[in-house]
């Protein structure tokens, strides 16, 4: 890779200003004047119920309400991956909280107050509420018409039962594998649901107006997504993309909780019944929780034969998924799981099953690590205890298993660069590791723990990005993209890589927040790829925009092009050291010549970039065949920390987490993503714990009992790391890291618990509670009581359903 | 999310007409507004009127007088663990002070609605049971006082009348040391799955009381006659105070802990608190603002 | 409907409200205030901190007809001159992700270096701990709190020693 001089700098952010002055607007901040109406949403009281009427007519009635609309308005489907999400349920409803009807009123007040006469009767069905019911013979259905819905080609879902999707990966023989095992070790590991969290609940204003457009502002991470989602599903009411426009100022959070289209649809069918007048939904925390998204639960079972040398020869991986109501961008969890749930490791016979199960739960979506974090639980947790058992110290055993440029990937596709060992190395070379710490105090003892990690971006094989960018009279700049802008600095770095190409300071360059009607594309802000992805459409724009500077200059100078190059946001000269021309002399307004004629005109680029490589047509049977993934990011993580042996409290006393950047674009933002990974994914692993009654009703959906870290929250010491081994098709170099910075956090937590106090727990999270009892030898899910069960009742370790056509 | 109930608020200017606007029907009183509007907000309480107490004189001040200390009921949490005098009188009291929620609520929440409130949990209940404080109840005949141990009848159910309302605490005063502690589900803000406050008197006089095990904070007698003199107690005798303590509470299971995990925890922190306390009293131990339950630990 | 009048951000604003608006629904829908925002409504994550008469409160829980003949100051206030030390701190260590909790952060960072310029790392983060923040792990926030403190104190001991 050449030298660079910005990328790989750490300027200052180019929304820095703005959001700490107050300037910056997210979409509850922007004001649509008196003629604005708030609507309220009804929520279904049942976990699975027939819907047999839904009564407005008192609602309808009541001061101040304007209209009330139910699934008869809108009796349409919709979905990123596959159609099985209802704009409004039509004949059943699947969870507690699904919106049954919107109350459209002039306050918000009036409409809570109206959304409370809506009488709807139900009849209630059996509810699935654990993955055991789900898979049961003759189990209840939530979508019996599942095999109808509309879903992308390489989705399995299998009719007349409960999954919505089934990946099945398999390479070289697992039989033979285990049968060449010296050891073998089979278990089980169970994740709950999480949640977001992001501290900006949802919100979205839209306004279908007179001439039949409609503009939603949203709190998204998917513009052009929600867009493409919603022309799909409201197709029926004549509109297409063309009608539909989708601005989205700054996003306060997402973490894939904003990717793709929940109650966004709403807001939009609330504003087409409203035409006209603008209409707002402003989600309560409450319905953040409910309403929106969670992550995934899954039941996990893991059997890893080993040689004694320590080579893995065989994995069978097996995973369930808690996938909810609807599937439709939940199924991509699961698939991009069912792909890469090796780990990051060589083995030679595979056997992965990644199903995704309905239950009468809210709907799951995408969510930072993207399932990554799920499975690593139990593939991690596993890799020491294998480790362990055969005599070996568990990061050799990393070490020795560690997969490496070129080694074949489970569906069959070479592995990219990454360098996996010097991340182990440096990881365990920070936490000493294999050097015991004895605690002073006698109450408490000190453990450590390891974990490696990888993750690829999970995007259908045509995701692409695109970027604009023209010059202003000052030699300034103005970018457009529309990836999103959601915290981690995504606006700096696409300016940092326009910078270095054309040397106009990041300073001078104004990136601004996407509407889709004037942004050029974008697929969607998730996967830890737009720094990649769109960092290459900006590349290819800047270039574009270089050689027409330089054209223009050689052109009105009488230049040869390749005598000129760029330097201190000027057109110089190779051959003549005196020429100099600053772009602002003539970006704009062209070159005069000696007639007084110009010659130019407003210089300006385009770029954009696919991955033309990918494939996600593998054999069904085997997903042998395709390339369904760009690339993996690797790296390593570690902690020390300490177990008080009466409460169960955990302090964490130090954690580092090495990561294969590629080359960080911006080193201070990269290290930003490895703190605030690293705290949100011990928190997971701690004491972040979603809960359900037995009814299916969620029981914490606030912050009050769903416990995000403070600042009191945070480990005594965190340690960043950076590794480089370039990406040949990245932007100077640069692949993703956000996402990949929690994954490590919940197995080397339990892994140094295990260490620490000789508990090994296989459930998450690893709380203060199921520490201190499982010391004193009571299992945490004998008394957790009825009312605490989330998707897994009873003893979330059991394994007793079986899998079905297997 | 809006208050979609509508309701009058009227400021009191005077206690005697504070008495009277909450002697009508739906009418309740307005101090912090911590817990009040969030139950507005949800829809738990629909007054017709509320009655902003803030600006009643009785209300106020932290002062000494006749050998007791007096706090006003609209005292604020922030100005509790700021008082000198809480410092120097109820150190017991500022240390769980500082153990409620947050700065910014603890800016606005006050003593008084926190014993109104009368959640099992609440972090007021176990230091004033432990001080022996009187609650001072202004009514249209006079003041009436309540002793603490009387005050709580059941999850947010207290002995006050309708039309009474809480103008402050009397907490005797006498050369003591105390600690407590809070179990949290992190370090961060967390109503309490259960807390324990101690108090010892030079003499070797103890009390002991506990929050969110029972369904309202409750004394510790079996735990205090346990201790009855002793001044520093030894391993056997904490580990029996701890057996003792899991006897003389009722926790439930709920959403923040099992009731074996809270039984268990109180030993704990009984054992803990009795540690850190005895140490105080003795001039040694940490400061008190700390967190009990993590720094005790040996 | 009653008319209140109150201190916004140093200048004297009155406003009719309803008994049932917050104080947080009527800086934002009423007055144009728009730094505080609504996180959970329920004062548990700080996003709608706002300052009443000097001190870090949470506006969602305050009604509005209470704040009669205070002062409120919000984000807005904090930088009408131009951005304060802290502010520029904020800015130059790239604290901040996505912004959102920002106002409520840098208004409760205020509030506690004006009480207590000199504080311990454990009183920053017991300070801040009623603003959640889920993006930046609270780290930079910390240090830069820390650092700008550091250097205030350092500079108003150095202008004693002058005069």
């Amino acid at each position: 890779m050449s030298k660079t001089t910005v990328v790989g700098a750490s300027p200052v952010r180019v929304d820095g200003l703005a959001k700490v002055m107050g300037s910056a607007q997210y979409v509850d901040d922007l004001d649509f004047g008196p003629g604005l109406l708030h609507a309220v949403v009804v929520e279904s009281t049942q976990a699975h119920a027939k819907l047999k009427k839904v009564d407005i007519s008192a609602a309808e009635k009541a001061p101040g309400v304007v209209r009330v609309i139910t699934g008869k308005d809108f009796p349409f489907t919709f979905g990123l991956y596959m159609h099985d999400r209802y704009i409004f349920p039509q004949d059943r409803v699947r969870f507690v909280g699904e919106q049954v009807a919107a109350v459209i009123a002039e306050t918000p007040e009036a409409a809570l107050r109206a959304a409370k006469l809506v009488k709807v009767h139900y009849e209630p069905l059996p509810a699935v509420l654990s993955l055991s019911d789900a898979l049961k013979k003759d189990a209840v259905l939530l979508h019996p018409k599942l095999d109808t819905y509309e879903r992308v080609p390489w989705f399995y879902p299998q009719a007349g039962t409960n999954i919505a999707h089934w990946r099945k990966t398999r390479k070289g023989d697992v039989e033979k594998g285990f049968k060449q095992a010296d050891y073998i070790l089979e278990d089980t590991y169970t994740v709950p649901r999480y949640a977001h969290c992001p501290i900006e609940p949802h919100a979205v204003t839209g306004l279908y107006d007179l001439s039949g457009r409609l503009t939603l502002w949203a709190s998204s991470q998917s513009p052009f997504a929600q867009r493409n989602v919603m022309a799909l599903a409201l197709k029926p009411l004549g509109l297409s993309h063309r009608d539909i426009r989708i601005v989205t100022p700054y996003v306060g959070g997402g973490f894939g909780g904003k990717a793709g289209v929940s109650m966004e649809i709403i807001a939009a069918v609330a504003a087409i019944a409203m035409k006209g007048r603008p209409v707002k939904l402003h989600w309560t925390r409450e319905q953040e929780f409910m309403n929106t998204s969670q992550r995934q639960g899954v039941i996990a079972r893991v059997k890893m034969g080993v040689k004694k040398s320590g080579e893995i020869v065989a994995l069978e991986h097996t995973l369930h998924w808690d996938a909810g109501a609807s599937a439709e961008y939940g199924a991509n969890v699961v698939n991009a799981v069912g792909l890469s749930a090796t780990g990051p490791y060589r083995v030679p016979n595979v056997k992965i099953d990644s199903v995704c199960v309905y239950t009468n739960m809210p709907p799951c979506g995408a969510y930072r690590g993207f399932g990554y974090s799920e499975f690593h639980f139990g593939l991690e947790s596993h890799m020491t205890r294998v480790a362990q058992a055969i005599g070996m110290d568990p990061v050799e055993f990393r070490r020795i298993n560690a997969i490496r440029e070129g080694d074949t990937l489970a569906y069959g596709a070479p592995m990219n660069a990454g360098d996996l060992q010097g991340a182990i190395d440096q990881v365990a070379k920070e936490i000493r590791w294999g050097k015991p710490v004895k605690s002073k105090k006698s109450n408490t003892a000190i453990g450590k723990g390891l974990a490696c990690f990888w993750k690829a971006p999970a995007m259908p094989p045509n995701a692409s990005s695109a970027a604009f960018l023209k010059f202003n009279e000052d030699g300034s700049l103005n970018l457009t993209v529309s990836g999103m802008e959601i915290g981690q600095g995504f606006l700096t770095v696409m300016a940092q890589i326009a910078s270095e190409v054309l040397t106009v300071p990041v300073e001078k360059i104004r990136v601004e927040t996407p509407d889709t009607d004037r942004n050029p594309y974008e697929w969607q802000t998730v996967g830890s790829h737009v720094t990649w992805s769109c960092g290459n459409a900006v590349r290819a724009a800047a270039e574009e925009v270089k050689a027409k500077l330089l054209a223009t200059v050689g052109r009105a100078r009488k230049l040869k092009v390749k005598d000129l190059y760029l330097a201190d946001e000027c057109v110089k000269s190779r051959t003549d050291a005196t020429f100099s021309m600053p772009f602002r002399e003539f970006v704009i307004d062209g070159i005069m010549q000696p007639k007084g004629n110009f010659i130019g005109g407003p210089i300006q680029g385009s770029g954009m970039f696919m991955p033309e490589f990918t494939s996600a047509l593998g054999d069904p049977a085997t997903s042998q065949g395709g390339h369904p993934n760009v690339h993996y990011t690797v790296g390593c993580a570690g902690v020390i920390l300490e177990v008080d042996k009466e409460t169960g409290k955990t302090t964490i006393l130090k954690a580092a987490l090495a990561i294969d950047a590629g080359k960080a674009v911006h080193p201070e933002l990269v290290k930003g993503q490895i703190v605030g990974g690293i705290v949100q994914g011990l928190a997971t692993a701690l004491y972040e714990d979603i809960r359900y009654a037995p009814n299916g009703r969620l029981l914490n959906p606030n912050f009050t009992d769903y416990k995000i870290p403070t600042a009191l929250d945070c480990p005594q010491e965190i340690v960043p790391i950076i590794l480089e081994t370039p990406q040949p098709d990245g932007p100077f170099g640069a692949r993703g890291v956000a996402e990949h910075t929690m994954i490590a956090c919940a197995p080397m937590v339990a892994d140094a618990i295990a260490d620490a106090i000789g508990v090994r727990l296989q459930t998450m999270p690893l709380t203060a509670e199921k520490v201190a009892l499982a010391l004193r030898g009571i299992d945490y899910d004998e008394v957790k009581g009825d009312n605490l069960g989330f998707c897994f009742r009873g003893r979330p370790c059991d394994y007793s359903f079986s899998i079905a056509g297997q | 999310m809006s208050i979609a109930h509508e309701f009058d608020y009227v400021k009191a200017r005077t206690i005697k007409e504070a008495l009277q606007l909450l002697a009508q029907p739906g009418a309740v009183p307005l101090a912090g507004g911590t817990d009040l509007v969030a139950w507005l907000r949800d829809g738990a309480v629909s007054p017709a009127c509320l009655v902003d107490i803030k600006a009643l004189r009785e209300l106020r001040g932290l002062r000494v007088q006749k050998g007791q200390l007096w706090i006003g009921a609209n005292t604020t949490f922030a100005e509790i663990i700021e008082s000198p005098l809480v410092q120097k009188h109820a150190p017991l009291l500022m240390e769980a002070a500082g153990m409620v929620a947050s700065v910014g609520i603890r800016n606005r929440a006050t003593i008084g609605g926190n014993i109104c409130s009368a959640v099992p949990c609440c972090d007021s209940g176990p230091p004033l049971l432990v001080y022996d404080a009187s609650v001072h109840v202004a009514t249209a005949r006079g003041v009436r006082k309540i002793p603490m141990k009387k005050w709580f009848l059941g999850p947010r159910h207290t002995a006050l009348a309708k039309g009474g309302l809480v103008a402050g605490f009397s907490l005797p005063i006498g050369k003591h040391a105390g600690a407590f502690a809070k179990l949290k589900r992190y370090r961060g803000e967390d109503l309490a799955q259960a807390s324990v406050a101690v108090r010892v008197a030079a003499g070797g006089e103890w009390r002991v009381a506990y929050g969110s095990v029972a369904p309202r904070p409750l004394r510790g007698p079996k735990v205090e006659r346990l201790l009855k003199g002793v001044k520093s107690p030894d391993d056997a005798l904490l580990t029996k105070a701890a057996a003792l303590a899991e006897s003389e509470i009722a926790p439930i299971t709920d959403i923040r802990s099992s009731a074996i995990y809270r039984r268990l925890m109180v030993g704990v922190m009984v054992k803990r608190a009795i540690q850190m306390a005895a140490a105080r009293l003795g001039g040694q131990g940490a400061a008190y603002g700390v967190h009990v339950l993590e720094e005790a630990g040996s | 409907m009653k008319p209140i009048t109150f201190q916004l951000n140093g200048s004297a604003r009155s406003v009719w409200v309803e008994p049932n608006e917050t104080l947080l629904d009527v800086l934002r829908g009423k007055l144009g205030i728009k730094t505080p925002k609504e996180g959970c409504g329920r004062g548990d994550c700080g996003a709608c901190t706002v300052l009443l008469d000097g001190k870090a409160v949470r506006s969602c829980l305050i009604l509005a007809v209470e704040v009669e003949g205070q002062s409120v100051t919000t984000l807005e206030g904090v930088g009408q001159k131009g951005p304060t030390a802290l502010q520029k701190a904020f800015i130059e260590n790239n604290v901040f992700q996505c912004g959102f909790c920002a106002p409520g952060v840098i208004l409760a960072a205020s509030a506690l270096l004006a009480e207590n310029p000199k504080p311990s790392e454990a009183e920053v983060r017991e300070a801040l701990a009623g603003n959640l923040c889920r993006c930046t792990g609270y780290e930079p926030i910390v240090k830069t709190v820390l650092a700008v403190a550091k250097k205030t104190a350092r500079q108003s001991t150095s202008r004693r020693v002058r005069s």
